[in-house]
C-alpha cells in the first residue's frame, strides 16, 4: 500500500509491504526501511516493535487527519492525497500567511480598525486573548480593510478569517 | 477538625486539596463558573456551587459570591488554593468577619507581605539580606531614572503590587529605561490597579531558591528545606526540584535561618514560601513571601513525607505543630514539571480545546496532580496549567531519568502541551549537570522546535491503524453496543 503522509510541512512517501506473516509489515519511508511488528491493543493504542524496539503508539482522529503520539511527542498526521484544497489555501495549522486568523482558540478583546481603513503591513488589527495571554493579529500586507468578520467578546478559532484585507498592488517604480 | 470546607479554586489544585479532605473525612464544597460545570474539581467534590459567568471577575474572583456559597452550604472554612483570591487580604478579611476560617495566614500578614517595599523594609530590619534597591515605590519616572543611575545598570523595574512577572522589566542600559518604565506602569495599572514602580539591582545569573515554611498559631515555626525553581519561561516556573543542585550544608543553614527570621518578623501563620535569589558566589537575597500553598509544594511532600494540605488544615483549627525543626528529614530527590496547555513552538501561546485522548504516566515514584480528563474541554478563560507531574527517586540523576520516562509516556492528544519541550530540557546536558539559572531557557532553548526524528514512527502508526482498523468492526458502533449489519444479516447472497 502506498500513502503520502504529511506532518507539519513535511510530506513523505510511505510504502507498506506485508512480509508474508500476518503481524509483520515492512515500511519504506523516503530512504529508510523499517521492519515493524504490530498488535492493536485497543481502538486508540498500538503496540509496535520497530526494528526490535518496542513502542506504544496512541492515535485518534482529529482535524484533517490523525493525532499520533509516540515517545512523548504528538504529531498531526495527514493523508496528503485527501486534504481538502480551498483555492490553493488551506485552513488548519498551516494557513496561508496572508490570513488574519488567531493562532489558537481565543476571545476577541479589541478591534483596532474599521471597514475601509488603509492598513500598513505589520499594523495591529485585532487583539485576542486566551488563558490570560494577549496577542495582536497584524496586517499581513499593505491594503484596505474590506470586511470585519467578528465582534468584541466573540470566540474565535484558527482558520476563522477575522479581517479581510484587499491587498494594495505593489507599486512599480 | 472541620466537618466541611469550601475550596475557592479550580483545576488540579482544587482536586489535590479535596483528596486530602477525603482522607481526613472532611466533606468538600467546590465552586465553579459556567465554563467549568463539568470540570474535574466539580466532579471530585461532595457539593458544588455555581458562582457565575466564566469571566474570573464574575466567578472565582467574586469575594461576595464565594462567601455566600460557604454560608449557604455550611462550610466552616475556605481553602483558597493558589492564584485567584489566595493572596487577596480583602478576601481573608471577609472570611474573618463572616466567621469563616480562612486556611492561610491572617489578613494583616497577607497585606504586609503583599506590599513589596514594606516587606523589604521589614526583612532588612530583621537582618535578612535584601537586594539593593528602592524602599519606596513611585509613579514619577524622573525619580526612577535618577535611582537607576545611582544603582548602576542593569536594573530591574518592578510593580509594587506585582506578581507573575507582570509589570516587571529588565533594563540593561539608560536608553531602554523610559520605554520600560512607561510600559511596566501601564501594565501594572491594568493588572493590579496600581501603577507604582520601584527598582532593584539586577542580580545576574541567579538561581531561584525558595524555602517552605510552616508556622502554627502558638509561635512554633519550622522550615521544610528548599526548592529550586530556576527553569522559567515568561518569569513563570515550569520545572522545580529539591534539593537544589547548588545546596551545601552551610548554605542550607544560613538560608533556612533567614527563612525562619522572615516568618517570625512577619508574624506568619500557616504554610508559606520564602523566595530568594541565589548568586553563583553563594550570596543570597530575600525576594518575597508567597502567603499560600505553592504550585510546586508536592516535591517537598515527596521528599519529607509530610502532607502540607493536612498540616494547613490542622494549623487552621489551632493545633500545634507536632514536630520540631530537628525532627524533619528528607530523603532522595524530587522533580516537578508543570504541564501547560501551550504551544512551545509559538512563543508558548495558550492552546485550549478538547482533550481527545488522555493517558497518565504511572510506575514507581510517579505522582500526577491533574485537573483534566479525556473529553474535557479546556476553557480559554483561565491559566493554561493542566496539571503537574512529580517524580521522586534516590538521586538527582535517577529522578531526571524517571521524569523523562514519565513524560515520554504521558499521552495528551487534541491540544498542544509543553511536554515535548520539557523532555528536551530534561535530556539536555546543561540540566543534567545542574547548571540551572533563571535565564536557562533564553540561554539554551530559545527558538525551540519539535524534533522530527520520531515523525516516521508516527507515519508508521498511522498506516498500521489504517490497515488494521478496516479489519475490525466499526469502533463507534461497537462502543455504543449497537449490532452492525454484518452481525444481524447472517448468511446472505448477492
Amino acid at each position: 500500500m502506498k500513502y503520502r503522509l504529511k506532518i507539519a510541512q513535511e510530506t513523505a512517501d510511505v510504502d507498506a509491504f506485508s512480509s508474508g506473516s500476518e503481524q509483520n509489515i515492512e515500511f519504506i519511508i523516503g530512504e529508510e526501511t523499517y521492519h515493524v511488528g504490530y498488535r492493536a491493543v485497543s481502538n486508540n493504542c498500538l503496540h509496535l516493535v520497530v526494528d526490535g524496539k518496542a513502542i506504544e503508539a496512541f492515535h485518534i482522529r482529529g482535524g484533517h487527519g490523525k493525532h499520533v503520539f509516540v515517545n512523548g511527542r504528538s504529531f498531526l498526521v495527514e493523508d496528503a492525497d485527501q486534504l481538502p484544497l480551498r483555492r490553493g489555501r488551506r485552513t488548519g495549522i498551516d494557513q496561508a500567511p496572508g490570513d488574519v486568523t488567531p493562532p489558537m482558540p481565543s476571545v476577541v478583546v479589541r478591534i483596532m480598525v474599521e471597514e475601509g481603513d488603509l492598513v500598513k503591513k505589520g499594523q495591529g488589527l485585532i487583539v485576542v486573548t486566551a488563558m490570560k495571554m494577549e496577542t495582536t493579529l497584524k496586517a499581513p500586507y499593505n491594503g484596505r480593510v474590506t470586511a470585519i468578520k467578528t465582534t468584541v467578546d466573540a470566540k474565535v478559532a484558527p482558520g476563522d478569517i477575522l479581517v479581510e484585507i484587499e491587498e494594495e498592488e505593489p507599486e512599480n517604480e | 477538625m472541620f466537618k466541611k470546607i469550601l475550596i475557592a479554586n479550580r483545576g488540579e489544585i482544587a482536586v489535590r486539596i479535596m483528596r486530602t479532605c477525603r482522607e481526613m473525612g472532611i466533606q468538600t464544597v467546590a465552586v465553579y463558573s459556567d465554563a467549568d460545570a463539568a470540570a474535574a474539581h466539580v466532579l471530585e467534590a461532595d457539593e458544588a456551587v455555581l458562582l457565575g459567568e466564566s469571566e474570573p471577575s464574575k466567578s472565582y474572583l467574586n469575594i461576595n459570591q464565594v462567601i455566600i456559597a460557604a454560608e449557604k452550604t455550611g462550610a466552616e472554612a475556605i481553602h483558597p488554593g493558589y492564584g485567584f483570591l489566595a493572596e487577596n487580604p480583602d478576601f481573608a478579611e471577609s472570611c474573618e468577619t463572616s466567621g469563616i476560617t480562612f486556611i492561610g495566614p491572617p489578613s494583616r500578614v497577607i497585606r504586609d507581605l503583599g506590599n513589596k517595599t514594606l516587606a523589604r523594609t521589614m526583612m532588612e530590619k530583621a537582618g535578612v539580606p535584601v537586594i539593593p534597591g528602592m524602599l519606596e515605590a513611585t509613579t514619577d519616572p524622573a525619580l526612577l531614572y535618577q535611582e537607576a543611575e545611582r544603582m548602576g545598570y542593569p536594573v530591574l523595574v518592578k510593580a509594587v503590587a506585582g506578581g507573575g512577572g507582570k509589570g516587571m522589566r529588565i533594563v540593561s542600559e539608560q536608553e531602554e529605561m523610559e520605554e520600560a518604565c512607561l510600559s511596566a506602569m501601564s501594565e501594572a495599572e491594568k493588572a493590579f490597579g496600581n501603577g507604582s514602580l520601584y527598582l532593584e539591582k539586577c542580580v545576574e545569573s541567579p538561581r531561584h531558591v525558595e524555602f517552605q515554611i510552616l508556622a502554627d498559631q502558638h509561635g512554633n515555626v519550622v522550615h521544610l528545606f528548599e526548592r529550586e525553581c530556576s527553569i522559567q519561561r515568561r518569569h513563570q516556573k515550569i520545572i522545580e526540584e529539591t534539593p537544589s543542585p547548588a545546596m551545601t550544608p552551610s548554605l542550607q543553614d544560613a538560608m533556612g535561618n533567614a527563612a525562619l527570621s522572615v516568618a517570625l518578623a512577619s508574624g506568619y501563620v500557616n504554610a508559606g514560601t520564602v523566595e530568594f535569589l541565589l548568586e553563583p558566589s553563594g550570596q543570597f537575597y530575600f525576594l518575597e513571601v508567597n502567603t499560600r500553598l505553592q504550585v510546586e509544594h508536592p516535591i517537598t511532600e515527596m521528599t519529607t513525607g509530610i502532607d502540607l494540605v493536612r498540616l494547613q488544615l490542622e494549623i487552621a483549627t489551632g493545633k500545634p505543630l507536632a514536630f520540631k525543626q530537628q525532627d524533619i528529614t528528607r530523603r532522595g530527590h524530587a522533580i516537578e514539571c508543570r504541564i501547560y496547555a501551550e504551544d512551545p513552538e509559538a512563543n508558548f501561546f495558550p492552546s485550549p480545546g478538547l482533550v481527545l485522548l488522555h493517558r497518565e504516566p504511572a510506575g514507581p515514584g510517579v505522582r500526577n496532580d491533574c485537573g483534566i480528563y479525556e473529553g474535557f474541554e479546556v476553557p480559554v478563560e483561565y491559566d493554561p496549567i493542566l496539571g503537574k507531574l512529580i517524580v521522586m527517586a534516590g538521586t538527582r540523576e535517577a529522578a531526571r531519568m524517571r521524569m523523562t520516562r514519565a513524560l515520554e509516556s504521558y499521552v495528551i492528544l487534541g491540544i498542544r502541551t509543553i511536554i515535548p519541550f520539557l523532555i528536551d530540557i530534561l535530556k539536555s546536558s546543561e540540566f543534567a549537570e545542574g547548571n540551572t539559572y533563571t535565564d536557562f531557557i533564553d540561554h539554551n532553548f530559545r527558538d525551540w522546535t519539535q524534533k522530527m526524528e520520531d515523525a516516521d514512527l508516527a507515519r508508521i502508526a498511522y498506516v498500521v491503524d489504517e490497515m488494521t482498523s478496516s479489519a475490525k468492526p466499526s469502533a463507534t458502533a461497537k462502543e455504543r453496543g449497537w449490532p452492525t449489519p454484518w452481525e444481524t444479516l447472517r448468511a446472505w447472497k448477492i
